[in-house]
């Protein structure tokens, strides 16, 4: 067998176990997330209704009629 | 690996001539393989110019860096009493272990004028008493501390922005260490009034194991040579939590970070571009920060990127289909895509495919070409950075281990959180034990 056949080998190996552990990190990752006790909403905030403390964007609105201009 | 792909596409057809009227399916097969193969040596195509471009590009800018130090040296740097204000707001849940010593860090940044701003997101732990403490020692820098019921981390952020005393904000993580020159090195280049945020650089603090070292050359390659070719192309797509400086008029006018997705600092700087605001990298502002030094802590944060980057994405996907309206936010998005989708799933599907051709007709040449191939392109990669960023020259080495064993892992976790983003599966935050090694 030349050094590249090797190499090949090698890396075939590698490779196999790679996309194993890879498959079984992952599995065992969203094992250990699931076992976790979770909010209904993950989003929501702990207590309580959220509202934005930040400014919103200004979206202007249809402009109020002056009631001087009449009918 | 392009003659090896050739070879193999040339091999099929010739298996299919061979194999004359045999069975449909091992010509059925054939014509797979065939056409994953074809589809390889296209992505590998795309990566190579990938590669080049950015390197290209990111060297520019660093030439275009260099220079503009030259004719603007340190020492004719603004005077003191001529910068802006600037908060900094620091966001902690539960960041006792590290809280202490990243606030004494804050308190010693070379700039004369700043405030520090620390937004408690309803810790459970001793959070909020370490940074009183802190906040009662003498010193010239005042320090306000907020503390707030848990909403998040855009919550507490925008908390901090909404309470910001100065024009100027500077955002980061609780457990982030900044370099002394940040303030002023990011300061700078407000002065183009199209600048409404400034992307810092961030480095790897613990350096301990090989999954951190491996981190740390990760961040090098995707700052120095991703962010720094983006900056020059004015399309830096993510402001990094560790460290972004903000215009709060910029942020008021995207109406600050949404709670929408998992990634809020894409989504915001998303929101930026969109607006119109330029977003700039600067290389000399470093966060220094704690990554995951346990593999599965490490998939938990690289999820959590994936499906966020994937939310902020399609919260703005109107740019992708209307390339006249979006302009150069419609590449930066379908680049953010090709990295978030494409990329992650062509390696994965490049190496069963290779592993496959190895095992059933023993050509394991094929995967040996495809891997050489790519880790010829991490280790020129990582070499250019390595030099540019003048870092530690024994990450090139770990170059090796990423595309043999770290970056497979990773994309397997990004094609399951693709996967699990599309069939709209719960997720959480999952935030990253401290260690304290700050």
């Amino acid at each position: 067998m030349d050094l590249i056949s090797v190499l090949a080998t090698v890396i075939l190996i590698v490779t196999i176990g790679t996309l194993v552990v890879g498959v079984a990190a992952y599995a065992a990752f969203k094992l250990r997330d699931n076992r976790r006790p979770k909010r209904k909403d993950p989003k929501a905030a702990a207590e309580g209704v959220h509202k934005p403390i930040f400014l919103k964007p200004y979206s202007p609105t249809k402009a109020v009629k002056d009631p001087a201009e009449g009918s | 690996m392009i003659g090896g792909g050739v070879a193999f596409v040339v091999f099929s057809f010739e298996k299919i001539r061979e194999l004359g009227d045999q069975s449909l399916s091992i010509l059925f097969e054939n014509f797979i393989l065939g056409a994953i193969s074809a589809y390889l040596l296209f992505f590998l195509s795309l990566l190579i110019i990938r590669y080049a471009v950015l390197i290209l590009y990111s060297f520019m800018e660093h030439l275009e860096y260099v220079l503009r130090r030259k004719h603007h040296p340190e020492n004719q740097r603004r005077a003191d009493k001529l910068l802006p204000m600037i908060t900094l707001v620091v966001p902690a849940y539960n960041e006792g272990p590290v809280i202490q010593q990243a606030l004494r860090s804050l308190l010693l940044l070379d700039y004369p004028n700043y405030e520090i701003l620390v937004i408690d997101d309803g810790s459970t732990d001793d959070t909020y008493e370490k940074a009183l403490a802190v906040a009662r020692e003498p010193h010239e820098v005042p320090i306000r501390i907020i503390t707030k019921p848990n909403g998040g981390k855009a919550d507490a952020l925008n908390t901090g922005m909404a309470q910001a005393r100065s024009e100027f904000v500077l955002n980061m993580d609780g457990d982030t260490k900044l370099s002394s020159n940040t303030l002023r090195a990011c300061i700078s280049h407000f002065d183009d009034p199209s600048v409404g945020a400034v992307a810092g650089n961030v480095k790897v603090l613990n350096r301990e194991n090989m999954w951190t070292k491996v981190q740390a050359l990760e961040y090098i390659e995707g700052l120095a040579m991703a962010r720094k070719a983006q900056s020059f192309m004015r399309t830096v797509n993510i402001i990094p939590g560790p460290l972004g400086m903000f215009r709060k008029t910029a942020l008021q006018q995207v109406g600050g970070y949404d709670r929408d997705t998992f990634a809020e600092d894409c989504d915001l700087t998303l929101k930026l571009l969109m607006r119109g605001w330029h977003v700039v990298y600067e290389p000399t502002a470093i966060a220094w920060v704690e990554t995951p030094s346990h593999l599965l802590d490490l998939l938990k944060q690289r999820y959590r990127w994936t499906r966020g980057i994937l939310q902020a994405t399609r919260k703005h996907s109107a740019a992708l289909w209307h390339p006249r309206r979006a302009g150069i936010n419609f590449f930066i998005l379908w680049y953010m895509l090709f990295e978030g989708i494409v990329w992650p799933f062509s390696t994965v599907l490049g190496n069963i495919f290779f592993v496959y051709i190895g095992l059933q007709y023993g050509v394991a040449i094929f995967l040996f070409y495809w891997w050489l191939q790519l880790t010829m392109l991490d280790i020129v990669a990582a070499s250019y950075c390595v030099i540019v960023e003048e870092e530690d020259p024994s990450l090139i080495y770990y170059s090796i281990v990423f595309r043999l064993f770290y970056i497979t892992v990773i994309d397997i976790s990004k094609v399951f959180a693709t996967i699990e983003e599309w069939r709209g599966t719960a997720m959480t935050w999952g935030k990253l034990q401290r260690e304290g090694k700050l």
